[in-house]
């Protein structure tokens, strides 16, 4: 029993650096930065499988790419630049985040339909009614 | 005549539908998403070094027509392409230089020795950072710089078809 005991601790001495390790990942950033972190992976798609973000995919390019937007982080790029330089590198397909600004009549023009619509169908039914 | 002028509109809307999906159903040839890095410049930002461990030097990169192939030794499309690849060089003035990418050198150096090496030299990437920046999505990928802008850019493998699509109209 008191062998068995020291194989176990000698088992969480031999895995302690590992898991030491596995705290390293990202540890030059901040939690702050990590958020922004989390934030633009899940809005960069991977350039390799596409049917995701890269913070869900376990493609190596995926990983790669993560590493590199923590690096940018910490050299103090700004989230528009990330993601201006990923749009420049693979194209505006990943981006998965939707810019109001540059779509503005693909989404005015069903709310407008909507709205005419609606008054076209009002006013049919109240003339009908008279 | 509302309710007639109504059903004509139904009716064209519903050609209109069907036609289009038939037409999608033709399309044979994928669309490409992923922008590929044609026309874009060479950038090389950090010291490349060869499979020997020789420092690359940059500028042979950026002059004249050279054609990059990423290889790795774990890649099973470049092995298919490989022959292809030592058939171009041997039958035309190609400069081809491969990026061995995340690849180990023994592996990589075993690989060319055991189906011939067409390359003038390999640049050794094994983090893949070089690869990353340049916009390699995986291997195999080749592109053709000339003057230190990427003129044609294919992902995926190369042969004959392909060479005659994206290539051969420089060479």
């Amino acid at each position: 029993m008191k062998n068995l005991l020291n194989i176990f601790k000698l088992i969480v001495a031999l895995s302690l650096p590992f898991s030491l390790c596995a705290e390293n990942l990202y540890s030059n950033l901040n939690p702050e930065e990590l958020k922004r972190l989390n934030y633009l992976s899940d809005n960069i798609r991977c350039p390799k499988c596409s049917y995701g973000n890269i913070s869900s995919s376990n493609a190596p390019i995926s990983k790669d790419l993560k590493e590199e937007i923590a690096e940018l982080i910490n050299i103090g790029y700004s989230n528009e630049e990330i993601f201006d330089l990923m749009e420049k590198r693979y194209g505006d397909y990943v981006i998965l985040k939707t810019d109001l600004d540059d779509n503005k009549t693909l989404f005015l023009v069903p709310l407008m339909i909507l709205i005419i619509s609606i008054l076209l169908v009002t006013t049919y039914t109240i003339k009908k009614s008279k | 005549m509302a309710t007639r002028s109504f059903l004509v509109l139904i009716m064209a809307l519903l050609v209109f539908l069907i036609s289009t999906f038939t037409a999608s159903l033709m399309q044979t040839n994928e669309i490409d998403l992923i922008e590929n890095q044609e026309g874009k410049k060479l950038y090389i930002s950090e010291d490349l070094y060869d499979l020997n461990g020789n420092k690359v030097a940059v500028e042979s990169l950026l002059e004249g027509k050279v054609l990059l192939n990423v290889w790795a030794s774990w890649c099973i499309t470049c092995l298919v392409e490989h022959p292809f690849l030592k058939k171009v060089t041997e039958s035309k003035d190609v400069e081809l230089v491969g990026i061995n990418y995340k690849d180990q050198d023994f592996n990589a150096e075993k690989y060319l020795i055991d189906n011939g090496d067409p390359y003038s030299f390999s640049v050794h990437d094994l983090s893949g950072s070089f690869s990353l920046k340049l916009g390699v999505t995986g291997a195999p990928e080749t592109f053709l710089v000339i003057d230190g802008v990427i003129v044609s850019h294919r992902i995926g493998e190369v042969n004959m078809e392909v060479w005659n699509e994206k290539f051969a109209q420089y060479f």
